[in-house]
């Protein structure tokens, strides 16, 4: 099935912005503390839906966010009663604007984990309300390497419109999805159908942000070899300046897990779904007390497999999508890609 | 500022030697200017340190690892992180006899942009006060000096300063790298990390990070050696430095001006307790 594809210019794309802006429920990056989160806009000026790929954090909050209730409970003398708690912000019907292409993927990573054996639905009503319109990068940030991994990053389906530049100041806007073509639509104005020419230029625009990438490599060998390395000293070197708190995997599109916790007061409370990390101490702390993992190399390991043979064994994907930001943010820069890659050719 | 000839003769020292078993330092990442700390095992390897003014983690945070427990460790420390290690020192975290310290007189780090980090414009000690053997020029003492932003929060009410707070650490994820990336943070099981208590409770809200980073805070005042590897650990980049500046100016002010740190064997404010202490700071 082909889709519309639209021209504009840079003018016609903040104009665009602004219509998306006035007449959905939206969300865009924007700047907080130095860098940009994804947050509800009321105006194009409180954001900038071309915010920089390393200084932007990843879209996950908006569907795992950092904690969400589950349900509220209170004790009375005839039991315990159970209620579910109130509306969920994240399920209304809304655009984000301005992800990544590497965050868009991540979802479909994530997918597959979130319809496994348990539907969440929650996540589910999040994912079916939103429209993701994202900007292809023109040039890769010091960390990605997300033309290296098992998707096509080309004419990646993951989000519904995908913005791409052209020759001389043109703009493409390209519906990827029947959601986005159906988003377009309702549309109007600024926006004009693009002519053959277009699919040229963006197969052009692909191959000069395909050059710019610092790092590459072969994501079938690093799957193959890792396979093997469960036993490799390398990953206790690749590891030993890792200062084990929980950044890389709170940061991470792809990383899911999580914990449940209570916040009570005297007899009433709220049990919350929040983060957690592999990469913690107590992550696998059993009652008991036993710990299988209390060496950071064995943590590390776990992360490092999950992400590029357990999930790809399971589902077919690589549970990381390139992005870089785990590195980005590391209090000590370590790089998963040269991780996986010592640990891969040791 | 460039050390890397001199540390790395120094490492090749000490293990041709047998002194030490692992040496902490900085290498290169290799795809910018940027630097990550290597814990460095044998005598092959020690062309990999480096040290310029990009050397900015400090590295007295390795000494609470597995890596460097019980063994004889190399390190090489700036003016802040020797006052962290003083306090490593007295507070038993690490052995005396155990550590070879190489010193610098520092001359301030920069950030990724090349601008000189805010802690080392404010610096009231640059050079390694406990070392082995010292690199650099000492350039002595320098005056205590607090900066506006910390000035005029303090000066704020009470309320006005807790919803500032409160604010700001909204936008905390509970990553908990502030902590992790913290020397003097070592305890085997944290405050905050009590899954059952209803304060910190790990369920991320706003509220218990509100609470998590207040209650770190205090454990820190008169410890904290302003490194600022909190503040350049957090992933939100949140301004976790006016915390504890707040209460090192506190502290500065009551204690007849006790900076934490500065003479080995020194004990931190709170450690003792006499009659004449000052109250009137406290909420």
């Amino acid at each position: 099935m082909s889709f519309s594809t639209y021209i504009t210019d840079k003018a016609g794309l903040q104009k665009f912005y602004e219509a998306v802006i006035g007449k959905h429920s939206t969300y865009a990056p924007v700047e907080n503390f130095g860098k940009y989160d994804f947050k509800k806009v009321a105006d194009l000026k409180e954001c900038d839906p071309d915010s920089p790929i390393a200084g932007t954090m990843s879209i996950k909050p908006l569907f795992f966010p950092k904690s969400s209730k589950i349900l509220k409970y209170k004790a009375t003398s005839a039991g315990t009663e159970m209620s579910e708690t109130d509306g969920d912000p994240l399920a209304e019907k809304r655009v984000i604007l301005g992800a990544k292409h590497c965050d868009a993927r991540s979802l479909q990573v994530l997918d597959h984990v979130y319809k496994w054996d348990y539907l969440d639905t929650d996540y589910q009503k999040r994912r079916d309300n939103t429209v993701i319109i994202s900007t292809r990068c023109d040039k890769a940030g010091t960390h990605c390497f997300c033309t290296s991994l098992d998707y096509d990053m080309e004419n990646l389906d993951a989000l519904d419109v995908a913005i791409v530049s052209g020759d001389g100041g043109k703009i493409y806007l390209q519906a990827r999805t029947a959601k986005g073509e159906e988003f377009l639509k309702g549309m109007e104005g600024g926006l004009r159908t693009a002519d053959s020419s277009a699919s040229e230029e963006m197969k052009k625009q692909y191959k000069s942000f395909e050059s710019s990438f610092r790092l590459k490599m072969n994501y079938k060998e690093i799957n193959e070899k890792l396979q093997k390395r469960f036993e490799s000293e390398a990953f206790e070197i690749a590891s030993s300046n890792c200062v084990s708190c929980n950044t890389c995997a709170f940061v991470c599109p792809t990383c899911h897990c999580f914990k449940v916790s209570d916040e009570k007061i005297k007899d009433e409370g709220v049990r919350y779904k929040s983060y957690d990390s592999c990469n913690n101490v107590y992550f696998t702390l059993m009652a008991g007390g036993h710990n299988p993992r209390p060496a950071k190399y064995r943590r590390w390991r776990q992360r490092s497999l999950h992400k590029f043979v357990y999930y790809k064994e399971r589902f077919g994907v690589n549970l990381c999508v390139g992005c870089g930001k785990c590195t980005v943010s590391c209090p000590v820069n370590i790089s998963i890609f040269e991780v996986v890659n010592t640990v891969a050719n040791s | 500022m460039d050390y890397t000839k001199q540390i790395q003769d120094i490492a090749a020292r000490l293990f041709s030697e047998g002194k030490i078993d692992v040496f902490i330092g900085y290498r290169n990442t290799g795809f910018d200017e940027s630097q990550v700390p290597v814990l460095i095992t044998q005598y092959g390897d020690v062309e990999k340190l480096v040290f310029s003014d990009k050397s900015v983690f400090n590295l007295t945070n390795y000494l609470k690892y597995e890596h460097t427990r019980n063994k004889r460790v190399g390190i090489v420390v700036k003016g802040c992180d020797s006052r962290a290690l003083n306090l490593m020192l007295t507070e038993n975290q690490a052995k005396r006899d155990r550590l070879y310290i190489v010193g610098i007189a520092c001359e301030g780090v920069v950030d990724e942009k090349g601008v000189k980090a805010q802690n080392c414009t404010e610096c009231v000690m640059p050079d390694a006060v406990v070392y082995d053997e010292l690199l650099g020029t000492p350039a002595g003492k320098r005056e205590y000096t607090v900066n506006a932003d910390v000035k005029a929060l303090a000066a704020k009410e009470l309320t006005e300063r807790t919803g500032f707070f409160e604010d700001v650490f909204s936008n905390c994820i509970r990553c908990n790298a502030c902590r992790h990336s913290c020397p003097l943070c070592y305890c085997a099981k944290c405050c905050i990390d009590q899954e059952s208590s209803s304060l910190y409770n790990g369920s991320n809200t706003d509220s218990s990070a509100f609470h998590a980073l207040m209650t770190w805070s205090l454990h820190l005042a008169g410890r904290c050696v302003d490194c600022r590897n909190c503040e350049k650990a957090c992933p939100s980049h949140l301004p976790l430095h006016l915390l504890h500046k707040q209460n090192e100016m506190v502290i500065y002010e009551n204690f007849q001006e006790h900076l934490a740190g500065m003479v080995p064997e020194d004990r931190g404010a709170f450690y003792k307790y006499s009659l004449s202490d000052p109250d009137d700071f406290i909420m």
